[in-house]
């Protein structure tokens, strides 16, 4: 699904990724973790298409398309979507709004028909039950106001109701206190399925007691060090990430 | 230069002398207005209070004066049960139903008013000072009638309208005048809005008074949405008595140069202003607000919340002032003023004012210009909208915190739906 070859990417002069190789599959759940300032985040960002990210080298393939090549939107109605670390908050952007608006971009995209009312009502009802969230978060403004752990709930609804092919989970487990990353990992794990792939970045393994990953990428230095299954996280977790680097040293 | 009309005043000069009212008995209170704008002038470029906006571009446009007949006119869907038009500055009773006005209202031309016994000198009088005294002047010399609208005290009538519209195939001048007074304890709701028949070039020179009664609350609901080849001047005077509210929607969406100067005086204890007003200046379009309060008494409180969105090379000043005088203590003032700007070629200056003789008071201001938020674009762009539809997205959201005011339905309705139609049609130029 997701091909990403000798990928380098830099903000202004800066140097961020330098190199990466990473393959994902339909159905694969993937987790990369890495130290601050590793890279983990400019790489889910430039996957995402965010501004100011200059790729200077490499490829990536989507579902068989050059993914670096679209527009973000475009991205998004092709099913890519990134849930992101620092939900953005938009006041006077209604959430519901912005949900539908989402929905129909995306169905459009494949085909279908816009959702009325009154479907796009019972859906959202039954993903926000699911992520535990009042009915009263749809009237406000997009983020506006909500806790660390509410936003971080916000994104993964966004996902339940959009039902991306590939989710890019940016650190979505930080600021989250025990119960709330169990809903959103539940959340998540909802949404794992044989025509669906996830990337998860973070920092902490923690999550991934919650959300199994498949596979467990260290990054460091803006490339990928060492690849595992999730006994390597583990194995992090015990020895830090200096044991990775000094690792990849040796080899 | 070319083009100078070679004595800038002759115009109106010669559209004072050929007017024919048939009001004699106000004649000299017009003679005297006309003195008075004939010393006082156009504006000059060194004016404090005409910094940001230039009229050389007005003062080379010749304007004919309306002839004083009743012609047909195409008026735009009325957006209160009831609406009085006020056709190139004339109250056109014959375009409304008789006795449909709603019950505790009163509306009188400038004859019947002065045959009830009120001085001529009050009707027409010329607020002094504020910049646009010469432009009041010229209104009082050259309004053909004055409309007044009196609210009696305790009612509570049904939403009313004034259409004031422009007309004519020809460039032409008109001199709106309206008088609104709710008496005490009553609450009432006017709209006041500026059209225009066609994209013509015009002068539109308005001139509103406003009289607030003491526990009474008037909502004054403006939308200037003529063509954008028109120049609009207004002076609004509104006077505020004690726990009187007056409550202001201002919609600035038409015309090719709108200034305004809203002056408020909230005279007795306990007095109150709520002015909120939104402007899009897109093309070349061109806005000014200039509003004054004056605190005068113990306890009064004034909101100023302005918004602003400048496009294309359109150009926003917004120059708020809220005065709170010695003696008037325990009041509160604030001001707002946000403005956006979604291109490089579009301005926008904006200053808030506040000065204070007395220690007891509650006062703030600040003044924001920015652009669209960049992560909120890319947030929305990464949930699939278009980054036209982003655009629009935030800059309506902008825009709503003002129109979520704007509480009587069909105009907060027209108001969203011009303002969507432009944004639509600017996020296509821009985006």
């Amino acid at each position: 699904m997701l091909k990403i070859r000798d990928l380098h990417a830099q903000i202004g002069a800066r140097k961020i990724l330098k190199g990466i190789d990473l393959e994902v599959g339909t159905g694969q759940v993937h987790a990369i973790m890495g130290p601050n300032g590793s890279g983990k985040s400019t790489l889910a960002s430039v996957l995402a298409g965010r501004d100011g990210y200059e790729v200077t080298q490499g490829t990536v393939e989507y579902l068989g398309r050059d993914l670096l090549e679209l527009e973000p939107e475009e991205r998004a109605r092709a099913g890519v979507f990134l849930a992101f670390q620092y939900p953005v908050e938009i006041p006077g952007v209604n959430n519901a709004y912005l949900l539908k608006a989402a929905l129909n971009a995306v169905r459009k995209q494949r085909g279908e028909s816009e959702v009325d009312a009154f479907e796009f009502l019972a859906l959202v009802r039954e993903k926000m039950k699911l992520m535990q969230m009042d009915e009263s978060f749809l009237g406000r403004g997009v983020n506006e106001g909500f806790s660390g752990g509410e936003k971080k709930r916000n994104e993964i609804l966004q996902m339940a109701v959009l039902e991306p092919r590939l989710a890019l989970l940016d650190e979505t487990d930080s600021g989250l206190d025990i119960d709330a990353l169990r809903v959103v990992a539940n959340g998540v794990n909802s949404l794992r399925s044989a025509d669906r792939a996830i990337v998860m970045v973070t920092h902490y393994q923690r999550l991934l007691d919650y959300i199994e990953p498949d596979f467990v990428h260290v990054l460091s230095g803006g490339r990928i060090l060492m690849s595992g299954d999730r006994t390597l996280a583990l194995e992090l977790e015990r020895r830090g990430y200096d044991w990775v680097r000094q690792e990849a040293q040796v080899a | 230069m070319s083009a100078v009309v070679a004595e800038p005043l002759a115009q109106y000069r010669e559209a004072f002398e050929a007017q024919q009212t048939g009001q004699t008995f106000a004649e000299p209170q017009r003679t005297a207005a006309f003195a008075r704008f004939a010393e006082l002038g156009f504006p000059a470029p060194r004016d404090e209070a005409w910094k940001y906006t230039n009229l050389r571009r007005l003062q080379s446009r010749r304007f004919r004066s309306p002839a004083r007949s009743t012609p047909a006119v195409e008026l735009p869907a009325p957006l209160a049960p009831f609406r009085l038009p006020v056709v190139d500055g004339l109250p056109r009773w014959d375009l409304c139903a008789p006795g449909t006005a709603p019950g505790g209202l009163r509306l009188r031309s400038l004859e019947q008013t002065h045959r009830d016994g009120e001085s001529l000198g009050a009707l027409l009088r010329v607020p002094p000072g504020g910049g646009t005294e010469g432009f009041a002047a010229l209104n009082a010399a050259l309004s053909p009638d004055l409309l007044v609208v009196d609210v009696d005290a305790g009612a509570q009538p049904g939403p009313i309208e004034i259409t004031v519209m422009a007309t004519g195939d020809e460039p032409g001048m008109s001199h709106p005048r309206i008088l609104v007074r709710s008496g005490a304890g009553s609450d009432a709701r006017i709209i006041i809005r500026h059209a225009s028949d066609s994209g013509t070039e015009r002068l539109v020179n308005a001139f509103v008074e406003v009289e607030v009664g003491a526990d009474a609350t008037l909502h004054l609901y403006r939308l200037l949405a003529q063509g954008e080849r028109c120049f609009h001047l207004e002076r609004v005077e509104a006077t505020v008595a004690q726990r009187g509210r007056f409550v202001m929607h201002d919609a600035q969406l038409g015309a090719g140069l709108g200034r305004i100067d809203l002056n408020v005086r909230l005279a007795a204890p306990g007095a109150a202003a709520e002015l909120t007003g939104l402007f899009l200046a897109d093309d070349a379009r061109h806005f000014d607000t200039h509003v004054h309060v004056d605190h005068l008494a113990v306890g009064t409180r004034s909101l100023q919340d302005y918004r602003g969105i400048a496009a294309g090379r359109g150009r926003g000043v917004f120059n708020g002032k809220s005065v709170v005088h010695e003696g008037a203590q325990q009041s509160q003032a604030r001001q707002t003023s946000r403005n956006l700007l979604l291109s490089a070629s579009a301005e926008i200056d904006t200053k808030p004012e506040l000065e204070i003789y007395a220690d007891d008071v509650k006062c703030s201001h600040g003044a924001t210009t920015g652009r669209l938020d960049p992560a909120a674009l890319f947030y929305l762009r990464s949930r699939g909208l278009t980054a036209s539809e982003a655009r629009a997205a935030l800059t309506r959201a902008f825009a709503g915190a003002v129109l979520s005011r704007m509480d009587h339905e069909p105009f907060a309705t027209i108001v969203h739906d011009l303002l969507d139609g432009r944004l639509a049609r600017l996020v296509e130029v821009t985006g």
